[in-house]
């Protein structure tokens, strides 16, 4: 059977109890391909239903994994995950740790989409508990192992934040940067991060490399304007103090404001093309203010 | 009257064999052999079944390490200079003192498989494996040696020459008979070798019944042992050069720039004309980096000279 389609299958059976026909052979071969496939659309399903908090539903799929697999790990992690669903996360996290105790490198395995593995979940109870430190130790220890996940340095990086801890959370995205060094997010998020903790010439690179990988790109144009003014007045208040520190200074004056320039023409060059059709009296007037605003600063 | 020499030879060895070697000694052997074939296969999937092991979190940090050092090499002219160089240095220090290894204490030793459990369990599946494969052609070729020694089993359709005597006739001494004769043992030496398709059809690609796979086994045994494990201190040593050789030029050195260009504010040649003066800045800056390193070093070996 090289080509098999579900839909297909499904239909051949649903035709043969129409029409009452037991072609017996051909039932037990369609079916014994949808029985296998049945286990991992439980599993589907009752993630989804955790997430929806349809408990009826989840909890239907649970008894008829856990009847058919009886001691599998993989099966044990959704039952951690139901507690987790139902706050009982002491519960939980025990559930993972004696999976852990197990199986070391339950952490991530390949067959299990990665956010299911215990490791993680174990992560995702601490975060949930609050205990945000927890969270970090224990995310640290796992990109310790598997420092090529992304988005495990992506939730590290979010958690240092959570806790204003600026530099740490900029070697996170750096390492992200150093992962996938064509995705415009990651080196916007980088860059609000160094606008944040005040370096704003690196920011300001940084939201050129996020326009020059995605046209346009209105964050960023926007945070170009911040950066070029900020640097703008900066080099305006040292000029008058002293002059040798404007020779040294990165950026020549000619082409920040000529970046600003560039920032304000595109941010208004997108919106103007935006909302050209759907433009009423009122947000007109509002848009005229703006614009002025964005041009006079 | 001279009669043509190849006629000569045709009569002469016109050998008249017993149709009763064919039904008792020809077939027979290559009957056994496609069985002790399958037989193999199974016995060896039954082995190999649970050789399957996952690697433990420290082996799997091994390679892991290895590779962010081959990310860093590739993508770190994505990053700011200064965080490319404090990894550069971490990282390098780091493999040059086996902190990623297994067991850091053993980095400067060989690596050795009889301390390493893991390695052990790795050679004793091979000796099984190979177990496997070696008994049963040892019995096979004992079993043919010692009942059929000696019998010729058929005559080859097409002429060859002198030199595939010895490989078709083992076994059977004699000088003057015509080299299209085989002998059995010479049967079973082509049964071992020519069985591979019959084998692919019968139990599918990929199949542990062929012979020839431990021929190969054995071949390779003389270079890199199979199953070795591979020395990690030795990749680690040798993308640490990688890393050291790994010079940082910074794809944002001159973006604002390069914005400039590609929305038309600025000229292609102005932007020629901007790079030239980055250049130049760099290569001050890379002189001035040099002469740190050099520095740096010049105090490592200081320090290294004390040590001994």
């Amino acid at each position: 059977m090289s080509k098999f389609s579900f839909s297909s299958a499904v239909a051949t059976l649903q035709e043969l109890r129409k029409t009452g026909e037991r072609k017996s052979d051909l039932v037990v071969s369609l079916g014994e391909i949808i029985i296998e496939s049945v286990w991992s659309v439980y599993e589907q399903i009752f993630i989804a239903a955790l997430d929806l908090k349809n408990d009826k539903l989840a909890k239907i799929c649970l008894d008829n994994l856990e009847k058919r697999f009886a001691n599998s790990p993989r099966v044990k992690i959704l039952e951690g995950m139901k507690l987790e669903a139902e706050g009982k996360l002491d519960d939980a996290s025990t559930i993972y740790k004696n999976i852990l105790e197990a199986d070391e490198s339950n952490v991530a395995q390949g067959f299990l989409a990665l956010d299911r593995a215990a490791g993680k979940r174990v992560i995702a109870t601490f975060k949930a508990k609050g205990q945000i430190s927890e969270a970090i130790e224990a995310l640290s220890k796992y990109l310790d192992v598997y420092c090529n996940d992304t988005e495990a340095w992506l939730e590290l990086s979010a958690l240092y934040l959570e806790q204003h801890l600026y530099q740490q959370a900029r070697f996170c995205l750096e390492e992200v940067i150093l992962l996938q060094p064509q995705n415009h997010l990651s080196h916007l998020k980088y860059a609000e991060i160094l606008y944040t903790s005040d370096n704003i010439p690196l920011a300001l690179r940084e939201y050129c490399r996020v326009v020059e990988l995605c046209d346009d790109y209105l964050r960023a144009l926007y945070g170009i304007k911040l950066c070029t003014e900020h640097l703008l007045s900066l080099e305006n208040t040292s000029s008058s103090s002293s002059k040798s520190q404007v020779s040294t200074s990165l950026y020549d004056a000619k082409i920040l404001s000529e970046l600003k320039l560039l920032a304000t023409e595109r941010i208004l060059n997108t919106y103007s093309r935006k909302s050209r059709d759907t433009a009423t009296d009122k947000s007109n007037e509002f848009k005229k203010y703006i614009v002025e605003w964005l041009q006079a600063a | 009257m001279v009669q043509p020499i190849a006629n000569t030879l045709v009569e002469s060895q016109a050998l008249y064999l017993d149709p009763a070697i064919r039904d008792w000694v020809l077939i027979p052997i290559m009957i056994v052999m496609v069985l002790v074939g399958v037989l193999r296969d199974q016995v060896t999937i039954l082995l190999g079944a649970n050789t399957f092991k996952k690697p433990g979190l420290k082996a799997i940090r091994e390679t892991k390490a290895l590779q962010r050092g081959t990310v860093l090499r590739l993508y770190g002219n994505n990053i700011p200079p200064p965080s490319f160089h404090a990894r550069k240095i971490y990282l390098s220090s780091a493999f040059e003192r086996g902190t990623f290894l297994k067991n850091p204490a053993a980095a400067n030793q060989p690596v050795n498989p009889m301390t390493d459990p893991q390695g052990m369990e790795m050679m004793m599946e091979g000796m099984k494996k190979n177990m496997a494969m070696i008994i049963p052609q040892t019995i096979i070729m004992a079993w043919v040696n010692f009942f059929f020694s000696g019998f010729v089993l058929i005559k080859l359709p097409f002429p060859l020459t002198l030199r595939f005597k010895s490989m078709l006739q083992r076994g059977v001494e004699t000088p003057d008979m015509d080299v299209t004769w085989v002998s059995s043992l010479s049967w079973y030496f082509l049964n071992l070798f020519g069985l591979r398709s019959i084998f692919t059809l019968l139990l599918g690609e990929d199949n542990a019944a062929d012979g020839m796979r431990d021929m190969q086994s054995m071949a390779a045994m003389g270079g890199a042992a199979p199953g070795q494990p591979q020395d990690f201190h030795k990749l680690f040593l040798a993308e640490r050069e990688n890393l050291e050789l790994t010079p940082h030029e910074w794809e944002l050195e001159d973006v604002e720039y390069r914005l400039l260009v590609k929305y038309g504010k600025r000229t292609e040649g102005e932007y020629q004309l901007y790079k030239k003066s980055l250049i130049e800045d760099v290569v001050a800056a890379s002189e001035n980096a040099t002469s740190l390193q050099e520095n740096k070093l010049k105090t490592r070996r200081k320090g290294g000279g004390k040590r001994d």
